[in-house]
């Protein structure tokens, strides 16, 4: 008893060996990158919302003026907003559905299962870059191979994508769907976890290909789809290298997305107090957004246990 | 006794370190002059300088080369970095914000709104240290900020905004050539004659707030959108003229005679990859200045390109065009070596040796020595002598001294809703009548004025 005193005490001083200290110094990265790269600059812009503030000089107390602006006499932020929300609902369930349509069909058993999802993910690592982006603008542009091919099939000669308010957003929409491995394997471990015997048993009683899929799969599915589909709005919501890069925002605004908005505001016109605010207007929205879904999830979302 | 031998040697001491900093004083006029036989360039190695510009491939190849030049005759490092007209900006208020801007970068027209960055260069011009003998005051005064005298950088040439055409399609549509006079309504019959002809958009880049603001001069003899020394608007609001050219040019894009914004977005800034220089498109309008790499690019092609003035209301109205600094090397305010800095734009801006393998592809050289040397030594260079004799022609214009080059801090913001909200809203139907359309942008342009006079 004396004994394991004494050694509790004599490590009690080494504070090292504690099994805390090691997970903090471990964590320790990530929380102090956390603290100077997401906490303070979010403390901040809360702040300079508030405030006129243009980089380089003191901020000057404006009160909730910016706010009031935005809502009030500000066009094209509304304009972005409503854009921001189409591409969101068109954009999301999209890409959600393509993932899960392609992770059912990779739970088959081949010998090249891995060598699929390897290669149905790669889009995801890169589709986010500039020169993806770019080569998408081609793609798509109005002597790109798409264009060429619509047209032979009978578009109108006039027809482009980015000349177009309406089609405009396609090509941004398409491009984040054709990045939906990350959301696909999450579909496919999560299909991994669904017993085998629930499909054995509606087989013997007779339910088709249909039915076991939207009387198993999806129910059993549907907190993955809830993991998913939260993830998937927040990146939406977000968007904006696409957006910066096929179509600058354009035309007449018609894929002039938030985050493309706040940057214009912050970096082109420098008012950062003003882009501040649009930064926690969005905020605010994603909160709620995501808010209703958590709540209304209990309804929809099935748990085994 | 004792007194006055202390008293004469305290003034000789005294004399002998007056006269040091006197003897620094003295270096004769346009001692720094690197043309100058015998000059011998300050050795910097070890020392590291930072640049940094924007331009096309064609320019920063030249640019590095005259990069290396100056390493090896001063031993000293540059680090230098250069992107597309667009990202640079982007990168630039990036680098403003964090404090890192490099010690010398390429600045435009639009030094006001970057004003605190940037070193006034009036100490280094009177030391002679950047040498200004062979520039005229009347050029310096272009990157000149009139309201306190500060000289915001130099001067990397001049240059006018115009339009170049490829006469074999001219030609091909049995199209006369554009005359030095000719009017917007011959631009726009010759622009639909080539599209009926070709099929494909008769022109794919138009700086339109430029078209814009040269039409207002054009409209009205003596009008400027925007006053002299850019301190406020200069038209008294009278919007009919920017209807007017707003009407047609909108027409001409719903006629496809002119690119949509999709076409114009996917070129962007990057003037090498305009349909001019595939042979697609007939005409483009560019800056002066960019003929040079534009012609590079539609030489590869096999196509060559000549250059026009732009189009104007009545033939014998002014031209609504002027010569103008194309862009200027500027000093950041927080560099710690503005000293070489300054001996690197001197080297730059003067170096005879140095703009042989610019070829003013920058604008055309503001250093008389420089130019004339450049013109004596390419007889037979017609793609810069094209560019010479459209800046001459320009400045022969009698309007042209009169038309505002001024870019005051509204102007971004005002030219961005003018394309985006006006021009593609009139496109799009979203406004019922051109006039409508331009009393609109009239309003917001000064609303916008507004915001940043309060700032």
């Amino acid at each position: 008893m004396q004994k394991t005193a004494s050694f509790h005490k004599k490590h009690k001083e080494k504070f090292l060996y504690r099994d805390n200290t090691v997970g903090y110094i471990f964590a320790a990265p990530f929380i102090l990158s956390f603290c100077f790269l997401t906490l303070v600059p979010m403390a901040l812009s809360l702040y300079y919302s508030f405030c006129s503030y243009k980089i380089g000089s003191t901020p000057e107390w404006l009160g909730l003026q910016n706010y009031i602006n935005l809502f009030t006499n500000d066009a094209t932020f509304i304009n972005s907003l409503l854009r921001t929300c189409q591409y969101v609902i068109v954009g999301v369930p999209l890409k959600l559905i393509f993932a899960l349509l392609i992770a059912v069909l990779l739970t088959k058993d081949t010998k090249l299962q891995g060598f699929y999802r390897a290669v149905y993910y790669i889009p995801s690592l890169i589709g986010g870059s500039v020169a993806v982006a770019l080569v998408w603008k081609q793609l798509f542009g109005s002597r790109g191979p798409i264009i060429t091919a619509l047209k032979a099939m009978g578009a109108p000669a006039s027809f482009s994508f980015f000349g177009d308010t309406s089609w405009a957003f396609v090509p941004l929409v398409l491009c984040n769907a054709w990045q939906f491995g990350s959301s696909m394997l999450i579909f496919a471990s999560g299909l991994k976890q669904i017993p085998k015997d629930y499909y054995e048993a509606a087989e013997i009683d007779g339910a088709g290909v249909m039915k076991r899929f939207f009387s198993i799969t999806l129910p059993c599915l549907s907190p993955i789809i809830l993991f998913n589909l939260i993830m998937q709005l927040i990146s939406g919501f977000m968007t904006f290298t696409q957006a910066q890069v096929i179509t600058n925002g354009g035309p007449n605004y018609a894929t002039n997305y938030i985050a493309l908005n706040i940057f214009t505001e912050g970096f082109s016109y420098s008012r950062m107090g003003y882009a501040c605010a649009q930064s926690w207007v969005m905020l605010l929205i994603m909160a709620a957004v995501t808010g209703i879904i958590f709540k209304t999830s209990s309804h929809w979302t099935y748990y085994e246990n | 006794m004792k007194k006055v031998l202390s008293l004469i040697l305290a003034i000789a001491i005294f004399a002998t370190m007056a006269m040091v900093p006197a003897f620094a004083e003295e270096k004769a006029e346009g001692w720094n002059n690197v043309n100058a036989e015998g000059y011998t360039y300050p050795d910097y190695s070890g020392k590291t300088l930072t640049f940094m510009w924007w331009g096309s491939d064609t320019r920063a190849k030249l640019t590095t080369q005259v990069i290396e030049l100056y390493e090896q005759k001063t031993g000293i490092k540059i680090d230098y970095q250069y992107y597309d007209g667009t990202t640079y900006w982007t990168q630039f208020q990036a680098m403003m914000a964090a404090g890192t801007l490099p010690d010398v970068f390429q600045m435009g027209n639009n030094w006001a709104t970057y004003y605190d960055t940037i070193q006034p260069l009036n100490e280094y011009i009177d030391s002679g240290l950047i040498d200004t003998t062979a520039i005229s005051a009347a050029m310096l005064a272009t990157t000149t900020n009139q309201a306190n005298g500060d000289v915001t950088g130099i001067s990397n040439g001049t240059n006018a905004r115009c339009f170049a055409y490829n006469p074999a399609i001219f030609d091909e549509c049995g199209v006369a050539y554009p005359t030095d006079n000719w009017t917007w309504d011959e631009f726009a019959a010759a622009a639909r004659t080539i599209t009926e002809k070709t099929g494909n958009p008769a022109i794919t880049t138009l700086e339109y707030q430029t078209l814009i603001y040269s039409y207002v001069s054009q409209y009205t003899e003596g009008a400027n959108f925007y006053a002299m020394d850019g301190s406020d608007f200069d038209f008294g609001g009278d919007t009919t003229s920017i209807a007017k050219i707003m009407d047609l040019l909108v027409n001409l894009m719903k006629e496809g005679v002119i690119g949509d914004y999709g076409v114009q977005n996917e070129i962007g800034t990057n003037i090498e990859a305009d349909w001019i220089a595939t042979g697609d498109a007939a005409m483009i309008m560019l800056s002066s200045n960019q003929f040079q790499a534009l012609s590079n690019v539609a030489a590869e092609n096999g196509i060559s390109l000549k250059l026009a003035t732009l189009p104007r209301v009545t033939a014998d109205g002014p031209s609504g065009m002027l010569v103008r600094s194309s862009q200027q090397l500027s000093i950041y305010a927080n560099s710690e070596q503005k000293e070489i800095a300054a001996d690197f734009i001197n080297f730059f801006e003067n170096s005879i040796e140095a703009n042989e393998i610019l070829q003013c592809e920058r604008g055309v050289s503001i250093n008389s020595d420089v130019l004339n040397a450049l013109i004596a030594d390419h007889p037979d260079d017609t793609v810069n002598n094209e560019i010479y004799a459209m800046i001459n022609l320009i400045g022969s214009f009698p309007d042209a001294a009169n038309n505002s080059p001024a870019e005051p801090t509204a102007n971004e913001e005002i030219t961005n809703v003018l394309k985006q909200t006006y021009i593609q809203g009139l496109f799009y139907g979203k406004y019922a009548s051109a006039q409508e359309a331009a009393d609109a942008f009239w309003a917001e342009a000064q609303q916008i004025w507004a915001k940043y006079e309060a700032n």
